[in-house]
Order: C-alpha cells, then structure tokens, then sequence
C-alpha cells in the first residue's frame, strides 16, 4: 500500500508529463552541477589553506627544525 | 550494481578531491613544518604548579641565541605572565598549562592557537619576526566571567627587550650622619652579559655605578648616600636600571629609636 | 478507509505525534535562547547578567542538538519503519516506555539547566552541551542525559523486532531502504554512545555525587568527542533519509540509485566513530600521529556526502525532467518551488552544500590553528545540524503533521515563506560567523569584545558582521514563529478527508540492482568496530597511561555537590593502579606486535 515500487511509482502527479525511465535517463544537469561545485571546493580549499590561513601567520611550527618561511 | 558513468566520474573525482587535501595537509606538516600540539610534554599536577620549576614562576626566559621559552599558566580569568613580552626576531616555544578548568590560549589574529588542559602541558614553537601588540583570547567556556579571560602579547624590538629583573631595599629609618645604604639586586635572565650602569636618585642626590651582569645571573650592590647631605625629614628614593626602576623611601631622623629595616619595593 | 498514515496505523501515529511535540517544545525553547544570545553577544541588546549566558547557552545547544533533533527523528524512523515493512511495531506499550524514558530524562536535564537561572535553587548545569570536565553540572543532568540515551537505545530495540518479526515472515525479501537507513543508522548509534555512556557512567556521574575525587578531564573529553562527532551522523542521516525517500517524490521523479543509498549509509556506519580525535587537534596529550589518522578517516567520510550529493540532486533533475524540465541548467525551473516541502529539502541540501566546504576545512589537521574554537564553528554547525538537518525536519513536518494527525496543514504559503525566511536568515548569521571566526573571534562567550585590543577586519568590519549576525538571527526567530503557527494552526484544524497518500519514493535503480552483502548487517557493525577499536585503542592507553585513569587531581568547579568519600577515595585508588597495570601491560604487548 505504502511502499511507491518501480510500478505503482509515487502517484504521477498531475504534473508529470512524461515518464523517464532508467535507461533512458541521464542525468546532465546534475554532472554540470556537481563538476561546478567541485571546481568551486578546489578553489576554496586552495584560496582557505594557501591564503587565509599560511598569511595568518605566526603559526606553529616544529622546535629547532629548518625553518621555512611561511608565505 | 549499475552505476551511472557520470556517478562513476563523480566518485572518481571526490576520491581525488580527498586525497588532494590529505595531500595538502602533509605538505604543510613535512614541507612547510607546521606541527601540532601533541604529546612531547609530560603530565602535571595541576594542584601543584606552585612548586613547578617552569610553572611555579610563570615566565619568559632566554635558552638559545634567538630562543626564548614561556611558561604560561591559563587560569579562571586570566593568564600568568601577563603581558607575555618576547622579542622581534625570536623562535617562541611556548609552553602552557591550566590550574583549573580547560582553557584555550589563542593569540587572536594568528594560527598559534592551543587547548589548555589541567594535567596535560601544550607545546607551541612560534617564530615572532616583527614587533607588534596582540591580544590573547581564551576560545574555550570556562566558567562565569570566561569572556574577561584575556591577556597580551608585546612583542618588541631588539633593543627595546631585555629580561633584566631588578630588586632594590633600603632602610626605613635612618639617624642623621649615617649613610643610606640601598641593596640593589640586578638579575639577568638574558644568556648574554648585561653592561648596564644602576643609578640611586634620592632627594637631589644622585650616585651611580657602573655593573656586568653574566647571563643568566644575578649581581648584588650597595648603592650610598651619606644622610646629612638630605637633611631630617622623609625622602623618597629610586632605583634605575635602563628601563626597570624600583623605589622606597627612608626617614632620616636626628636620633635612631629603635632600628627598622624595611621600605622595601620591588619593580 | 484512507491511506492516511493515521488511518494505517492509528496507534503508532500518536507515538509519533507525540514524538514531535516534545521535539517542537525543545525547538520552541531553543529558539528563544538562541534570539537572547545572539542580541547578547553582539551587543544589541543585553537584559541579562553576562554570567546568565552560559546558562542559555547550555540550554540553546542541548534543547536544539539533544531533544530537538531526536525527538524528531525517533518520530520519523517509526514512521519509516512501519511505513516500508508494512507492519505495525510488535508491542506499543513498549514504545511508549521508551518515549517516556527520553521524556523523563531530558525533562530531568532541562530542570537542570534552568534551575541555573535561579538562586532559589541550589543546582546547575551551566557546562554547555558538551560538559568537559572539571566543569562540574549537578547530577541530575548527566543523569536525564543517561536516561534519554537509553530511552533511544530502547528504540532502537523496537526498530529490530519489528525487522526480525518482518524477515520471519519475509525471509527472501530485501530490507527495504527506508527500514535500512534506519538499523544502519541505529547500529551507528550504539557504538557512538558507548563513548558518552562511559564518560558519564564510569567517571562523571559518579564525580558528581562525590564517589570518586578526580577525574581525568583530556580522557573524558575524548570519550565525550567519540560520541560527538558520530552523534552529528545521528542527526544526520534522518536528514539523508528524507532526501534520498521523500525528495524525489515531492520533485516528481523517482530516487537515482537505491544501491547507491545502501553504500551511503554502510559507509556512514564504518566510518562516523573513529574520527572524533579530530575534535581535538589542538589538545595537549594526543599525539600528532593519532591526529593525523583521524583527519585520515574523516577526510573519507566526505565520501558518502559526496556521493549523496549526486544521488539527491539527479533524483531531483530526474522529477524535473519527467515535469518537463529541459536542458543543462533549464530544467532547475521546472522543479515544484511553489512546494514548501520541496523547496525547505532542496534549500537545506543547498546549504549543506556550502556546510561541506567548511567541514572539510574543519576536517584538516594543521588549518584547524586558525579556525578552532572561532565563531567559524559556530558558522559551520548552523549550516549542518541549524539548517541542512532542522530546515530538512521543519519542511517534511509540513508533510508529516497532516499524516499523523489526519488534519490538513494550516497555510501553505505561510510554510513556504517560513523556509525562504530560515534559508536567508541563516544566510547571513552563518556567513558573518564564518568571517567573524577567520578574524579570531571566539565561540561561546557572553561579551566577545575585549578591554586590551581588537579584532582587525581586512574587508568589513566587526560592527558590520556584528549586524548581520543580529539581523541573521531576528529573520530565524520570525521563521521560527511562522513554522508554530502552522504546527498549532494545523493542531486546531479538523480532520480532513483530502490528504495525500502515505507513500514515498520509488527507486530507479531498484534494490534488486543491489548487491546482497549491503543487507548484510553483522559484517558492517564488526568491520565498523574494528575500525572504532584500531582508532581508539591506542590514543586512549596513552592518555590513561599518561594521566592516570581517574586524572590528576583537580577541583570540581562549579562545587555543586559536597564531595569526597573515603569509599571513593579507596575504590578509585584500586581501580586506576589495576587499569594503569593493563594498560601498561597492554601498550607493551601491543608495541612488540607491531615491532
Ligand atoms: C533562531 C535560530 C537560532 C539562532 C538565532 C541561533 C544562534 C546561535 C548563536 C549566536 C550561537 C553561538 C553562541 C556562542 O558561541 O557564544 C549558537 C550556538 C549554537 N547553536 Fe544556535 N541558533 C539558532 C538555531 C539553532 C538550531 C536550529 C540549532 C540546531 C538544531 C542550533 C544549534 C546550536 C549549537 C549546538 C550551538 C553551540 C552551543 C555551544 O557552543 O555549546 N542553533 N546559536
Ligand atoms: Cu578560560
Ligand atoms: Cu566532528
């Protein structure tokens, strides 16, 4: 009764024009989506570390060890 | 199980992305030699700072050429030493712990940033290269009035730093005739020698004398000033050494009736 | 007879019904709490005593992340449970003990805490949710926590009969995934509470009634963050559960991958427990090795995030298409925005979308020097638990109040604009707290404006983030009144005859496409406690090795109980000289293995 199967599919709503079934879809917009987001994370992350935080500094750095000049 | 190519691009591309930032973090530790506060320290009694040869006497103190070591104890609501002041130039290792409840010791506006746990000693190596004054906020909930938990950091430039620790006792009374003799203690907690001059004014009355201090050591001197060149009546006396000054004041009686020692005062 | 869930399973219906009342009363509450503190800190308007903060504070974040959250979720894993097993639960008498066993406990917890603002009262609690000892609350709260805990323990019990009732009856059938997310999601749990069990039974609750002197604080805050990290999963995955179940239905089209879903919450299992060291990076007494193995493990737990995110939002293009959405972007319009359900999912999911990019910052080891303990934190959690979890539960509530109560909802539009308000209003308090924390403003203090410096602003300034933290928080708080308006609004409504089915979503990729071994429960929860066992073993002999298992000596603070017995006093010596020796014993067999 519940549980919306492969066949019986949540109610098509009214507004379903047509079906889409699973060979025939392929999800484009959301490759796009996601390959956005992803180049949005690697910017982040590299502008996050290399900017906000390393020209944050002072910073922690190990005892006596060679001392490389942070950014 | 089927899965769709673009999920398999997908899973295939956050793989990278994950590996891509453990990558980053180790170039940062191995490359650029960030460290974390770890377990180098021992454990201690949180109850027994006091007789703490680090912690008893929250402290800078000089151990290298450029290297200087603190001991900070974080405590409800505020921080010992306070101001911390360290040099320009200097590697910093700092080492803190709490006396109470957990605190943070944060320097706000840099990445030195450390939790300070009761029984546990955080360990932070920090290079200072300019001077500059900042504020230390303690970042972690610590009871009713933890937002006036704060300190300073001064750091300062070369010239303008020294751990030079002056003491200075003088009589309280003494009789017309006899000489004002004030006990000058000069430390000095700097590995190199100090050659600084110690200077007594009292009233118009000025002696001086010039002293080496070894690092990392102390020199003890008596500063004169024959009493009848002042005159009866009290007087008010300083000792300075470069920027450090200590003071009392002596009350020069035309007869002693019963001696005192005392008008001590240090810096 | 309709298919209304009331309809279907009248007596679980009020279970859940009164499930999410407790849960709306703790969102209420926190609310109001949140409001003060924000005014509070940014110095719009202070009416309190800035020691009274602490006490809002507490209760802001237990009420909001403890009662709240799983008030809610208890609610909707019996909905799920029976709903796809198709079965009622085996004994409701033994569903509503462990109701009033959650009810009880948090009940004693929030006398607790309140009793703070009183001094009539001799107890508080004033130690924030996450009471790191030597802060010292009254016992009766660690001892409602405990209660609560176990009254959820219970329900995890009657998720598992009712499976086991289900898979006698079906011994070839599939688990269906609504049912999986939630025996996952519980085993997940278990193994997450021991940590706080065992902080609050073996040494807080028994500091607190004056059994034992000390306590060890850098070992019960660990075992504090081996439940805290796996507890934000907790919240969580219910949130997931409705994306992956009930979204693509609200969006038209049918769930992506059912496989995929299964995956997600396997590696949710394995992977949430042995990451809590990354709570604590910056503490004294780990080694830098523990550390490192736990940002290890947490970076890879972005994978099962990562992976939803596809699932979710290819489901959502897969309804819109059906709807008539074309093109590369296009078919974003053909989405139902006008559906508050909808909408409130896809702007949570947005915004733990941009919640990710803060979390793997926090995820890394050395950057966390800069943002730990900030504002930035705050920032990050009120995308996640605030927002992609709360905003996710506030929307389905618009679909789930009708089904348990058989009442339409009061006004659509009003929750429509109860989601857009929460969605921009957090836009700006999350946004000017992860700016605020980048600058070292700190989290958790009444007045974050100091005597001796401040904080320096390269763009903007402290004022302007101060106002759009304070506006961000009035816009939350009208929200918040728009959403219970429409939870009494629909209260008092009467019963209708018009109500959607209970169903939720079918799948694209069927579990048929799944393969078998993801239903096989008891090879995730060994592999998920080996994973707990290698990650923790080690850190946790070294900190009882280091100071001891019952800690250096410290003193309770606040002192709320007089303490010190000699009984505890003997019981604690023996007990931590006996737990020294093995560990030792332990630490030494265990170097010369992996020598
Ligand atoms: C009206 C909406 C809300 C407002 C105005 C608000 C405001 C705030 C503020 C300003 C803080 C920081 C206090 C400080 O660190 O000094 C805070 C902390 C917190 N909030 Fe909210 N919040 C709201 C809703 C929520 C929701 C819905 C949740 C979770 C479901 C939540 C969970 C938390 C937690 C866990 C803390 C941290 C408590 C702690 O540090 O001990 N908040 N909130
Ligand atoms: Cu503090
Ligand atoms: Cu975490």
């Amino acid at each position: 009764m519940s549980q919306a199967t492969e066949e019986s599919a949540s109610e098509p709503s009214a507004e379903t024009i047509r079906e889409i079934g699973h060979d025939e879809y392929d999800p484009v917009g959301t490759f796009a989506l996601i390959g956005l987001y992803f180049l949005i994370l690697v910017f982040l992350w590299f502008f996050m570390y290399f900017v906000e935080f390393l020209g944050n500094d002072p910073t922690v750095v190990s005892g006596t060890a060679v001392v490389v000049a942070l950014v | 199980m089927n899965v769709h190519t673009y999920e398999k691009i997908w899973l295939v591309a956050a793989m990278v992305l994950i590996v891509a930032f453990i990558a980053t973090i180790t170039y940062g530790s191995v490359g650029l030699g960030i460290a974390m506060v770890g377990d180098q320290q021992p454990t201690i009694e949180p109850t027994e700072l006091g007789d703490d040869e680090r912690f008893g006497e929250p402290r800078v103190e000089q151990v290298g050429e450029n290297e200087y070591e603190a001991y900070v104890v974080a405590q409800t609501f505020s921080y010992q030493p306070d101001p911390i002041e360290v040099p320009e130039d200097s590697q910093v290792t700092f080492y803190v712990t709490a006396r109470d409840v957990i605190h943070s010791f944060s320097i706000a506006g840099t990445n030195v940033n450390t939790m300070a746990i009761p029984g546990e000693i955080a360990e932070m190596t920090v290079e200072f290269d300019e001077a500059g004054e900042y504020g230390i906020v303690c970042n972690e909930y610590c009871g009713p009035d933890h937002h006036n938990m704060e300190g300073k950091l001064h750091v300062v430039s070369a010239d303008e730093f020294d751990l030079t620790d002056l003491s200075a006792d003088g009589p309280d009374e003494v009789a017309v005739g006899d000489s004002v003799d004030v006990d000058v203690v000069v430390e000095n907690r700097q590995l190199e020698d100090l050659e600084t001059t110690v200077t007594l004014e009292i009233g118009d009355e000025t002696v001086s004398e010039e002293v080496t201090v070894p690092g990392g050591d102390a020199v003890e001197t008596t500063l004169s000033v024959d009493s009848s060149a002042l005159g009866e009546g009290d007087h008010d006396w300083t000792v300075t050494v470069d920027d450090h000054d200590s003071s009392g004041s002596v009350t020069v009686l035309e007869e002693l009736d019963d001696d005192a020692d005392g008008g001590e005062d240090d810096e | 007879m309709s298919n209304v869930y009331i309809d279907q399973f009248p007596a679980e219906a009020k279970v859940i019904r009164a499930a999410f009342y407790s849960s709306f009363l703790a969102l209420a509450l926190g609310g109001v709490f949140g409001i003060i503190q924000t005014l509070h800190r940014t110095d719009f308007l202070r009416f309190m005593d800035s020691v009274d903060y602490y006490t809002v504070l507490t209760a802001h974040g237990v009420f909001l992340v403890i009662s709240f959250t799983i008030f809610f979720l208890v609610g909707i894993f019996t909905w799920a449970v029976t709903t796809s097993l198709d079965r009622g639960l085996e004994d409701i008498r033994f569903t509503w003990g462990w109701y009033s066993l959650m009810a009880i406990g948090i009940t004693m917890t929030g006398v607790a805490i309140l009793a703070g603002f009183t001094d009539a009262i001799d107890m508080s609690a004033s130690v924030l949710f996450t009471f790191y000892a030597p802060l010292q609350a009254h016992p009766l709260f660690y001892l409602g926590l405990v209660l609560f805990v176990v009254g959820t323990w219970v329900a995890g019990v009657d998720w598992f009969r009712s499976w086991w009732a289900w898979k006698a009856e079906n011994p070839d059938e599939r688990i269906p995934l609504p049912t999986f997310m939630v025996l996952t999601t519980m085993l997940m749990w278990y193994i997450a509470t021991l940590g706080v069990a065992a902080a609050i039974l073996l040494f807080l609750l028994p500091w607190s009634l004056g059994l034992i002197e000390t306590v060890n604080p850098l070992l019960t805050r660990t075992l504090f963050w081996f439940f805290g990290h796996p507890v934000v999963y907790f919240w969580l995955m219910p949130a997931y559960m409705m994306w992956y179940v009930m979204l693509p239905k609200f969006s038209g089209g049918k769930l992506f991958s059912d496989p995929l879903a299964r995956v997600v919450f396997v590696l949710f299992l394995i992977l949430s427990v042995p990451t809590g060291i990354h709570h604590q990076y910056l503490d004294p007494g780990i080694a830098e090795g523990f550390k490192f193995i736990a940002m290890t493990n947490t970076m890879f737990l972005l994978l099962p995030s990562l992976l939803t995110a596809f699932t979710v939002v290819a489901s959502m293009e897969h309804g819109a298409r059906q709807r008539g959405g074309e093109g590369y972007f296009g078919w974003l319009k053909a989405l139902p925005w006008r559906d508050p359900v909808f909408t409130g999912m896809a702007l949570a999911g947005l915004m733990f979308a941009a919640a990710g990019f803060s979390g793997m910052i926090n995820a890394g080891m050395n950057i966390n020097y800069l943002v730990h303990n900030t504002f930035w934190v705050v920032g990050h959690f009120h995308l996640t638990v605030g927002t992609a979890v709360a905003l996710t539960f506030m929307a389905v509530t618009y679909w789930f109040l009708p089904q348990v109560t058989g009442k339409a909802l009061w006004s659509r539009s009003v929750a429509l604009g109860q989601v857009v308000v929460w969605f921009v209003g957090m836009t700006f308090m999350s946004n000017a707290m992860h700016r605020a924390g980048l600058l070292g403003v700190p989290r958790r203090t009444a007045e974050p404006q100091y005597e001796g410096f401040e904080f320096q602003a390269a763009v903007g300034s402290i004022g302007e983030l101060d106002a759009q933290i304070a506006l961000g928080g009035v816009l939350l708080t009208i929200s918040l009144g728009m959403f219970f308006a429409n939870v009494v609004g629909t209260a008092l409504n009467g019963r209708s005859d018009d109500l959607p089915a209970n169903e939720y979503a079918g799948a694209l990729s069927g579990p048929d496409d799944a393969p078998l071994v993801l239903d096989n429960l008891k090879l995730w929860t060994a592999i998920a406690v080996v994973l707990v066992i290698f990650a923790y073993t080690f850190p946790l002999l070294s900190i009882i090795d280091r100071g001891g298992l019952f800690g250096p000596e410290v003193i309770p603070f606040p002192l709320t109980v007089e303490s010190a017995t000699t009984l505890g006093f003997a019981l604690e010596t023996a007990a931590s000289t006996s737990f020294e020796s093995a560990g030792e014993i332990a630490t030494s067999a265990l170097t010369a293995v992996m020598r």
